[in-house]
């Protein structure tokens, strides 16, 4: 009787078991499900730590704002996570095989899909590309460049002109509106000569001169590649980016992407919501996405919200890095959530630049004499690039950079432990130090320049004490509580030693080598070293103008010619930190980008 | 009813705002234009890009003249727009969040006059009891300790350590979640902000009431069998109010100043965390408008305490 009874509880396990489950999902709060575990409510809510700038493609710069944009926002192509080129609203990548590129490589023939639509249900033509492109070239944005390559560019911002000045920003308005009137009078001059449209879905490129980038960089997303709606702009030409789209009114935030503007309220919330019948894939399951704009000082309470279920995942949209060590060994140690934190290695590196070329600023690191560059090297061999990957980045928050500059998984990346500049050798940098500055008198009143905040006050302090320990040198810190005004004086060369930095752009050498160093970096305001050599320039001119495969080996070339001169010491490669809960299927990041919200769905818990 | 004696000087007051707002304005406009930085440059926005947004902006133009512009704007009640968020216009986004303000700077002035005046009167009616030292004490300590470290003792009293127990009722959770009107919420950075000046009302009403308290007036009252309660509220309040009534106006100028160390420790959208972030920010139009607000705020209090004191004392006239 008694295993009668032991026999028949067994066979209500199964049941009993079921049963527990369905209670505890109920009790968990995952909503209704339905049949494929999805939850009943698809909103995605996150919070950011910066109001949005402008999420005008034609105009906008900050990684933050990209992030968002880009599913607002399409481009003829697009990175997959892999980052390598595939199509978005074009049919195909052009290629010299598939026709896409003529012999020369100065011709891109460009076929739309068919069916692309904006959100507000207007198809999407050969003639928004173009409207588009002209545009985003007129206005002059940070990112006009990206278009530079395209006959006819330079001559549209010479009609565009400087926009007119105004406090209030009537100049703005005057400026945008007439370039607004010019293309939708078809003015030539407003029209670029190498852009054309031969028929409704395609699209002809002719470029001024070979261009081995170009592709790369009009596939960036959110920026100057980006598709915008003609008629929504002329609503408004300044601030339709910021006005929330009403489904069968003109205006406000309009793209072919799969989600729109639905809210936007300064400084406090965002939210978009999914286009229904969006003509791409994978199809959006979230409805909804909803923003909270929070003070940098909330995160700890935004992580107990996260915690507590009130947020699905924290560092989306370009705010990866706001997550601290203690917070992170927080959800480390929890056992409830130490699975759902993701590192993902970011495309972002930090080096010590050295003065090499501005002699107004002077210093013991100018030029090119023995002596120069003996103090340089003396300098870098004094750094453990590990020592400072575990003392100030606790070995969570960054890696050692040891295969050049461009961050490992980018193309141009030299591998691991490939830079000669990452070798340690307290002992050779001294003995470079007492052969070029026997005395001390170069190197006794020497500052090491930095922006404040984050890692750079611990990776400052771990320098000077390097350069403390192993040369005996007393490097003062010179700490600017203020970004922008050290970013000013770093780009105009006015600090002999002080910490730089890039983050990727796009994945092509060509992101790092012209903004950086060199003749066209100095003319485009950026070269904060100075470093600049006939060699260099003539070879990042043939590297630029070659199909990437073949300029690798000149890429490889221009790294050397830093290292052999030793213009920087490399320090660290980013990397991001985000909360994701698992029930959030499908986000992440890539060392680029956030994944899109049409690759999300909020799983039933 | 207003004469013409007040009428004459509200119009002179009035001038007399406009010039004060003009000068604070302009001083204020000058020092953060000579600030180094600016909003728009970073590793991608330099050079000719860079220049092109300084001239867009008119931020290329000498200090006057950008200025000038601001002010004609500023009568239309246009204060121009945000260079952090491009184009976007100032005045809407500050009167949102004066209204925050507001809100905070309402619930503080209820605290400082609510508690102020209570406890006053109490310790003068318990004139030498236990409850006279205690509150006379609580009053010193009121207007000795700054409002940032009463606000931090709150957070750790109530956000840390009584946290289970109040079940954060208690304690106003960092982000600002939006629910206006919720006292409950706004209860502790209310405290923090109204507790400094409520300890100096604390120590007016209690001397003005017990010079009232002794006046003959009020013995007679007594003595025709009036209930202590009603000599004290009917006759002897208003009276001692008059003193009280004085530092009205410097009271909710400590509120208003005493607002962006508030609102910035517990993370409140008002006016006050605008002002202390567009300086960061470098959003000039921002931290001019809001300055500017601030100076018509406390222009306009002063200006209201004044005509207060005819309510509350037939004797004054202007």
């Amino acid at each position: 009787m008694g295993d009668l009874l032991i026999g028949r509880l067994r066979a209500l396990r199964p049941l009993s078991a079921t049963v527990a489950i369905a209670v505890i999902t109920a009790a968990c709060g995952g909503g209704s499900t339905n049949s494929s575990g999805l939850a009943g409510s698809q909103v995605f809510k996150f919070p950011t730590y910066q109001s949005p700038g402008t999420w005008d493609p034609g105009v906008s710069t900050a990684e933050v704002d990209s992030e968002i944009q880009q599913n607002v926002f399409d481009n003829l192509w697009r990175f997959d996570d892999s980052l390598n080129i595939v199509p978005d609203i074009a049919s195909a990548v052009p290629t010299q095989a598939n026709g896409g590129i003529s012999s020369d490589g100065l011709t891109y023939t460009v076929h739309l899909k068919s069916g692309v639509k904006f959100n507000n249900g207007d198809p999407m033509s050969s003639k928004d590309v173009l409207y588009s492109w002209n545009r985003a070239a007129a206005l002059q944005g940070p990112y006009a460049s990206n278009l530079s390559g395209i006959d006819g560019y330079d001559a549209v911002q010479r009609a565009a002109g400087s926009p007119p000045s105004n406090a209030n920003g009537a100049g703005t308005v005057s400026f945008q509106q007439n370039i607004e009137n010019r293309l939708a009078a078809n003015d030539p001059k407003f029209q670029m000569k190498g852009l054309t449209a031969p028929d409704a879905t395609s699209v002809q490129i002719k470029l001024a001169h070979p261009c081995g980038w170009c592709l790369t960089a009009w596939t960036l997303e959110s920026t100057t590649g980006a598709i915008v709606n003609e008629k929504t702009v002329q609503t408004d030409p300044v601030n339709w980016w910021r006005k929330p789209v009403t489904p069968g009114q003109e205006g406000g935030m309009v793209g072919t992407g799969a989600f729109y503007l639905s809210s936007f309220t300064a400084k406090q919330s965002i939210a978009f919501k999914a286009v229904s019948n969006w003509w791409g894939s994978p199809k959006p399951t979230l409805t909804e996405v909803d923003i909270a704009i929070h003070d940098p000082s909330a995160i700890a309470g935004d992580v107990s919200a996260w915690e507590q279920g009130s947020f699905d995942l924290i560092g989306y949209g370009g705010n990866s890095s706001n997550l601290t060590y203690p917070l992170i060994q927080g959800i480390k140690n929890n056992a409830r959530f130490s699975s759902q934190l993701l590192t993902q290695p970011k495309g972002r590196s930090t080096w010590v630049s050295f003065n090499v070329g501005y002699p107004t600023t002077g210093g013991p690191f100018l030029g090119e004499s023995a002596a120069a560059k003996g103090l340089r090297m003396a300098f870098n061999l004094a750094v453990d690039k590990q020592g400072l990957v575990s003392t100030a980045c606790h070995n969570v928050l960054c890696t050692a950079a040891t295969g050049g500059l461009i961050t490992k998984g980018l193309k141009g990346y030299l591998g691991d432990g490939n830079d000669p500049l990452a070798k340690y050798d307290p002992t050779q940098a001294k003995s470079l130090l007492q052969q070029y500055d026997p005395s001390g008198s170069l190197t006794s009143h020497l500052k090491y320049s930095y922006n404040a905040g984050g890692l750079n006050d611990s990776v400052a302090a771990y320098l000077q004490n390097e350069w403390q320990t192993n040369l005996g040198v007393k490097v003062q810190l010179d700490p600017s509580s203020d970004a922008s005004q050290f970013i000013n004086n770093r780009l105009a060369g006015k600090y002999v030693m002080s910490r730089d930095g890039w983050q990727f752009d796009y994945n092509h050498p060509q992101d790092w080598f012209d903004n950086l160093w060199g003749a066209v970096a100095s003319a485009g305001g950026s070269n904060t070293s100075g470093f600049d050599d006939p060699t260099y320039d003539s070879v990042l001119k043939q590297a630029d103008e070659t199909p990437l495969d073949q300029a690798l080996p000149m890429y490889k070339q221009l790294s050397q010619l830093l290292q052999q001169d030793v213009v920087y010491i490399p320090l660290y490669y980013s990397v991001a930190n985000f909360a994701i809960h698992s029930y959030v299927k499908g986000a992440g990041s890539t060392t680029s980008f956030d994944h899109y919200w049409n690759e999300i769905s909020i799983q039933s818990h | 009813m207003l004469t013409r004696g007040t009428l004459i000087y509200i119009g002179q007051r009035l001038l007399l705002i406009c010039f004060t707002v003009l000068a604070v304005s302009f001083g204020v406009f000058y020092v953060v234009h000579l600030l180094p930085g600016n909003a728009f440059v970073s590793d991608r926005v330099h050079g000719r890009a860079l220049q092109i947004l300084l001239h867009q902006y008119g931020l290329d133009k000498p200090i006057p003249v950008q200025y000038w512009h601001f002010l004609q704007g500023a009568v239309h009640g246009d204060l121009g727009v945000s260079l952090y968020i491009r184009g976007l216009p100032i005045t809407p986004l500050v009167l949102r969040e004066l209204s925050v303000s507001a809100m905070l700077g309402g619930a503080a002035l209820l605290v400082t006059i609510g508690l102020g005046i209570t406890f006053g009167v109490l310790a003068a009616v318990r004139q030498n009891t236990w409850v006279d030292y205690l509150l006379t004490s609580i009053a010193v300590v009121g207007y000795s300790v700054p409002s940032f470290v009463i606000a931090s003792l709150g957070i750790l009293i109530f956000g840390l350590w009584l946290n289970n127990l109040t079940h954060g009722a208690l304690y106003y959770p960092e982000p600002w979640t939006g629910t206006y009107g919720s006292l409950i919420e706004l209860s502790l950075p209310a405290i923090a902000l109204g507790f400094y000046a409520s300890g100096q009302i604390t120590r007016i009403t209690r001397a003005a009431m017990l010079d009232v308290i002794q006046q003959d007036y009020i013995r007679t009252a007594r003595a025709k069998g009036l209930q202590d309660r009603i000599v004290i509220t009917r006759h002897a309040l208003r009276n001692a109010l008059v003193p009280v009534t004085s530092i009205l106006g410097p009271t909710v100028i400590s509120i208003i100043t005493g607002s962006v160390v508030i609102e910035n420790i517990f993370g409140i959208p008002g006016l006050g965390k605008e002002f202390v972030e567009s300086i960061f920010q470098h959003d000039y139009n921002v931290t001019v408008g809001v300055f500017t607000i601030y100076a018509l705020l406390i222009g306009f209090a002063n200006l209201a305490v004044d005509l207060v004191y005819t309510v509350i004392d037939p004797r004054i006239r202007y």
